[in-house]
């Protein structure tokens, strides 16, 4: 219970540490919002510059943040200037949409790769574990932008999918329809994350299994004539965990911000586009919320995974903590 | 697995002689501009013609006509090996004007074809594996050393150590790295170098880099310093660093390996998103990441294939490292004597 | 019992019907005046999808400064006089008629009688008074007041009566009718109390529910998905009709969809998800094209836009001790032969076929052919000569080194950088090919593409660059809107902001000429002070102009009077004319 305390203490300082640093990064970019304006030339400096000033972006640094931090605990948490509201509503609204497409995506790549990494390293030499090494070479090599642009591009091409679709949310659709138009527009995005994530996640998890079927207990074990599955899965697993789950806690820790790009060129509504648009025109108060909502995210991601470890690796619970 | 690892060897090394020798692979200087050839795909090599078939291989010009481009059947030019072109300093060391191959003028020999400006797209990708394959190896040691660093001290000492350093991990990713870049680029003077520009590619990536390898290494390392040899060692008076450097590393190499088989390429690319920023390779000078950002655009990507040239090259590259990460993990699996 | 529910089966049919089409056109009554657009015939029904590049951020007309907003809502509204982007002339809107004073600096306008918004609610004078009031009032701050304001007064404008309204000018200003165009009227029945309440500028936020929101425009707000899409259904109360006396608009329905990069668009129209495509680069225009057999769809190459790309030397005045290295360089940028020299050298040909593949033009002054109304055709366009170039490097005191390295009168050699947005592909390669142009010379050019607000920092506001490649125009063919590039005073003179008083002749020249093109009405004595000043430009070089981009549109093959035009919204403003073709008329494919 007081590692618990100690931790979400630990967890709000963090927080509120991230949240000066952001406005601190903020101010080292050049530009403001209002410089597209200054490109129209019916528009006088005298108008942007009073923009400029109803919106407080001429105030100084300390007084920005002050007035952030009221607005937050109003759980206003700012306000955008591009869109004249303030920014938690719009915030949530998209981040629901990217979570759906995260955590399909995570549920999925999860449930692909540790079997998969597993299976790959008992069967280590094999042609498919071969195939599979140059395979997440490939994907792994490629940038995603390319990647995503390369699948879409096959999408529309060969007709793949219907890329239109109604609308995300209607009135009077029946609720398979929903269901399905919604598993429809997400497939191909799904499928990018799920691509990328796996190269990746395999290959850890292949390395980390590798290593512990070479040690003496796993070799005892399969003397003892425990059956390999059994051996793999309850003895070796647990002992391989260490990285996976660190792994897993950044997949955790990346739920609202690892689909970032993957929205932009799928299309699909989530924080994605609505982040990098704001990040470019310098939108700030839109920016630093999308960050602190990633950075709750990955707080929690990171304790949940330290959890997980503590849990799977009774070594680390009992006693050792202290080491001298 | 000898036969392999030999094989991967030999590849790995032909690979970087390759990139080595550029200027005397490459037939064309990588920054000269035949505005008459823009987009031109791949020209073939041809053994045969009307007259039956030639030893030598030839090549015929391409003419731009309203359907694209068409070979001009009209004249051949074979291609010659140690023929002498634009000239270079070979190795740094003295000028000549050597190269392995080529067409006399006015034919061109594209091989993987040419970019939007009449550039050979061949020599570009050797010239820019040069700069490419080199940053993104610096970049990867320099992420990796500092998150091993980092992950081990953490790892180790475990407790407020450990606490403060995972918070400054959780901090550096959270951080609006972009804004980051756009300040660091604000603050530079306006050109760069194309050396400088090298370094400070390679600094930025491996600084940004580290916080992920740090955790991966500090939750091996929270695991295996409880173990009983580790133990041992301490209660028989061993130093930390002796215990770091005998038992916790071994157990961390390979985390580190397999997170260099996937940095290396995806540093490689990430000089795309740098680019945005200005803080790429400029042009004319060709990298693979200044390459890769023309075939973000849907339109090239679709009508001019071979521009995927360096795409290629980056997959067999990482393939090879990533095989080759392979084997030396089998090596290292195999307990250390003396556990 | 059989009453009650064949009357419900009657109320679900027509409900039914409700749900399938849009609402159902008002019959014209014979009270409204409404505009006849005469050519224009279609038939009604069907849906209509366009990509966007990014999200609209608000439904609010006066505070709009982005320009996905702008295309929305002026779908949703309407002005006084408007520009028809066809014809490029004026035309009357919501205004019937209107008369000048001989000085031209009162206009009288007589409203239509018997308009109504799209909610029922009749429009009026009021409306126009309120409207006025909301986009002069300075605690409103909208882009567009300056507008209103000629040499530092505001307009006034007074009701005559409920359909007559009266503007008054300071002073008279060439072309004045043309600043109605994208000044919406706004319903005063539902702005006027947030108006008062000092809400003005939250209203009509994305959140705004349906019956808040109400224009005079074909369309009116059906949904909007968060995100997603924006759906706009039609007005049946618009005030024009069609050559058979139908009202306007054929379509149902008009969804913007958020679609994100110019290529992700191309993608969903090559799907099918959309049907129409505004401003297309060359290379997807060229894609489409090969395709256009195959799919049927329509494409169209309008000729050169108004905007101009060109290169720009800094020759700002440079206080602060950073930017010495800069400002050394500044003799050689203020010196008009180094800058004709860069202009010979130039291979815009080059440009023209390898940026924008064929579909652009060269420009050599700031008024291109596609502005056929005001370009001056006697400019002279020399073809690239290098020896000239060099020829005016010579008699500048340039020289150069035994290497080809170009040196001054001074020994340094000459090396500078050229920024540009790293955003803008284009641009970039124009960029590329004037190093390699420019390093035949012996100069060493760097190109350093920036992120755009970064750009537009240093362009602005910090003046640390040494050259910049950038573009301007494409706003209205009128030389009015380029006041403030060309005047000394005016906030985009790039090349040397802030300058108090006009430091060379031909500056000076340019100051009169423009001061004086603004208040003359007759046309063919503002063209002849507007070629002089072209003239002026392109002999004294401030910006060395580079090329300038067709227009280039599509759509599928479904979509009827698809008419795009050089002036922005270049598809849609005849967004009530587009009507959706019934599969059978599909046969004569263009």
């Amino acid at each position: 219970m007081r590692y618990l305390g100690r931790t979400l203490v630990r967890a709000i300082l963090l927080l509120a540490g991230i949240s000066i640093l952001c406005f601190l990064f903020t101010e080292m970019a050049p530009g403001s919002f209002f410089d597209e304006l200054r490109l129209n030339p019916q528009v006088s400096p005298e108008t942007i510059a009073n923009l400029r000033s109803r919106y407080g972006l001429d105030q100084p640094l300390v007084v920005r943040y002050g007035r952030w931090v009221k607005s937050a605990a109003r759980a206003d948490f700012g306000y955008s200037i591009a869109y004249n509201a303030p920014v938690a509503p719009l915030l949530w609204g998209r981040a629901k949409n990217t979570l759906l497409l995260t955590a399909t995506g995570m549920l999925l790549t999860w449930l692909i790769s540790l079997p998969l990494g597993v299976w790959l390293a008992a069967r280590r030499g094999h042609m498919l574990d071969q195939a599979f090494s140059i395979a997440s070479s490939f994907v792994v090599s490629i940038p995603e932008v390319v990647i995503a642009v390369a699948l879409l591009a096959i999408v529309v091409r060969w007709r793949l999918l219907p890329l239109s679709a109604g609308p995300l949310h209607g009135e009077g659709i029946s609720l398979r329809t929903h269901v399905q138009d919604l598993a429809t527009r997400m497939l191909l995005p799904v499928t990018i994350l799920v691509f990328v994530e796996s190269a990746i996640i395999v290959r850890h998890v292949r390395a980390s299994v590798l290593e512990v079927l070479g040690t003496p207990f796993v070799q005892a074990a399969h003397s003892f004539g425990i059956c390999r599955a059994r051996v793999l899965f309850r003895h070796v697993l647990p002992a391989a965990a260490s990285p996976a789950i660190s792994l897993f806690g950044f997949s955790l820790a990346g739920l609202v911000s690892g689909s970032l790009l993957i929205e932009v060129i799928c299309g699909w509504p989530g924080l994605g586009p609505l982040i990098l648009e704001a990040t470019l025109s310098r939108d700030l108060y839109l920016v630093i919320g999308g960050i602190m909502l990633s950075a709750l995210f990955m707080v929690g991601g990171n304790l949940i995974a330290d959890l997980m470890l503590l849990a799977a690796d009774p070594r680390i619970r009992t006693g050792a903590l202290d080491a001298h | 697995m000898r036969t392999k690892t030999a094989i991967l060897i030999a590849a790995l090394a032909a690979l970087h002689l390759a990139l080595l020798c550029a200027a005397f692979i490459a037939p064309y200087d990588p920054v000269a501009q035949n505005r008459e050839l823009p987009y031109a795909p791949p020209t073939r090599l041809h053994l045969h013609d009307a007259a039956g078939w030639h030893l030598r291989p030839f090549v015929y010009r391409w003419t731009l006509g309203d359907e694209g481009y068409l070979e001009d059947k009209s004249e051949s030019f074979p291609v010659h090996l140690l023929t002498t072109g634009s000239s270079y300093e070979f190795l740094g060391i003295f000028d000549t004007t050597r190269h392995l191959f080529g067409v006399a003028p006015p034919a061109s020999i594209a091989l993987f074809g040419t970019d939007g400006f009449g550039r050979d797209e061949f020599s570009r990708v050797l010239y820019g594996g040069q700069i490419s394959v080199a940053a993104g190896i610096a970049a990867t040691l320099i992420a990796l050393l500092a998150g091993a660093l980092f992950g081990v001290i953490a790892g180790y000492y475990g407790n407020w150590t450990d606490q403060s350093l995972m918070a400054g991990t959780e901090l550096f990713l959270s951080l609006p790295w972009l804004y980051f870049l756009l300040g660091v680029r604000a603050f530079l003077p306006l050109h760069v170098s194309p050396v400088r520009t090298f370094f400070l590619l390679t600094c930025v990536i491996g600084l940004i880099g580290w916080a992920r390898p740090a955790r991966l290494v500090r939750g091996i390392v929270l695991s295996s310093r409880t173990r009983n040899y580790v133990l041992a060692a301490r209660s028989f008076g061993a130093s930390d660093l002796h215990v770091i450097r005998e038992h916790i590393l071994p157990e961390i190499l390979g985390v580190l390996m397999t997170q260099a088989t996937v940095l290396v390429p995806r540093y490689i690319a990430a000089e795309v998103t740098l680019s945005f920023f200005g803080l790429g390779v400029n042009e004319p000078v060709a990298s693979w990441g200044n390459m890769l950002s023309t075939l973000q655009q849907y339109s090239v990507l679709v009508s001019y294939a071979w521009l995927l040239a360096p795409v290629g090259a980056l997959i067999i590259t990482s393939v090879i490292y990533a095989l080759l990460a392979d084997v030396v993990q089998s090596r290292l699996e195999f307990p250390q004597p003396g556990n | 019992m059989k009453v009650t529910t064949s009357l419900a089966l009657l109320v679900c049919l027509l409900a039914g019907e409700c749900l399938a089409a849009g609402p159902t056109p008002q019959k014209p009554n014979p009270g409204e005046e409404l505009f006849q657009a005469a050519q224009v015939s279609g038939h009604y029904g069907g849906q209509l999808t366009i990509g966007g590049r990014a999200e609209p951020k608000t439904f609010n007309p006066v505070i709009a400064a982005d320009a996905v907003s702008r295309e929305m809502i002026g779908r949703l509204m309407a002005d006084l006089i408007e520009i028809n982007r066809g014809s490029q002339q004026t035309e009357p809107a919501l205004t019937k008629s209107w008369k000048t004073s001989a000085d031209g600096r009162v206009f009288t306008l007589q409203l239509r009688k018997g308009i109504r918004f799209s909610d029922g609610h009749p429009f009026d004078a009021d409306d126009v008074l309120f409207s006025f009031a909301v986009y002069m009032d300075e605690n409103v701050d909208s882009p567009q007041r300056d507008l209103l304001i000629i040499d530092g007064k505001p307009l006034t404008v007074t009701k005559i009566d409920r359909y007559t309204v009266r503007f008054t000018l300071p002073r008279a200003y060439a072309a004045a009718e043309r600043l109605f165009d994208g000044l919406a009227m706004l319903p005063r029945h539902l702005l006027e109390k947030p108006y008062r309440q000092g809400k003005f500028v939250q209203s009509w936020s994305l959140n705004a529910s349906t019956n808040e929101v109400a224009g005079l425009g074909p369309f009116r707000l059906k949904r909007y998905v968060p995100g997603e899409r924006v759906v706009l259904e039609r007005n049946p109360y618009y005030w024009k009709v069609d050559s058979h006396n139908d009202r306007l608009p054929y379509l149902d329905e008009l969804t913007f969809l958020f679609v994100g990069t110019e290529d992700a668009q191309v993608m969903r129209f090559e799907a099918g998800a959309t049907n129409m495509i505004s401003r297309l680069s060359a290379e997807n225009y060229g894609l489409l094209n090969r395709e256009r057999n195959r799919t049927g769809a329509q494409l169209s190459d309008l000729g050169p836009s108004l905007e101009y790309n060109f290169v720009v030397f800094n020759q700002n005045d440079l206080s602060s001790k950073k930017l010495d290295a800069i400002a050394r360089k500044q003799k050689w940028f203020r010196d008009l032969k180094f800058r004709q020299a860069i202009s010979a050298a130039i291979d815009r040909d080059a440009i023209v076929r390898l940026v924008y593949g064929t579909r652009g033009t060269a420009l050599w002054g700031n008024v291109g052919p596609g502005n056929k109304l005001w370009v001056n055709t006697a400019i002279p366009h020399p073809q690239p000569s290098p020896a000239t170039a060099r020829q005016l490097l010579k008699s500048a005191g340039f020289s150069w080194s035994p290497s080809g390295q170009l040196r001054d009168s001074s020994g340094a050699p000459v090396e500078f950088s050229i920024i540009t947005s790293s955003s803008n592909t284009q641009r970039m390669k124009m960029a590329t090919l004037l190093q390699d142009d420019l390093s035949h010379l012996g100069m060493q050019v760097h190109i350093v593409p920036l992120e755009f607000r970064a750009l537009v920092d240093r362009v602005f506001q910090s003046f640390d660059y040494d050259a910049a490649i950038m573009g301007l125009g494409g706003g209205d063919a009128d030389p009015n809107p380029e006041m403030n590039v060309w005047t000394t005073k005016g906030t985009s003179h790039l090349w040397h902001l802030n300058e108090a008083q006009p430091e060379t002749a031909w500056e000076g020249e340019i100051d009169r000429l423009m001061q004086q093109q603004m208040v003359t009405i007759d046309y063919t004595k503002r063209k002849q002070l507007y070629d002089r000043v072209q003239q002026l430009i392109s002999e004294n070089l401030p910006f060395i102009f580079l090329a300038t981009p067709n227009v280039l549109a599509a759509a599928d093959s479904r979509v009827g009077n698809f008419h795009p035009a050089i002036l922005d919204p270049y598809t849609l403003w005849n967004a009530d004319e587009l009507y959706i073709r019934r599969p059978t008329e599909n046969a004569g494919v263009r």
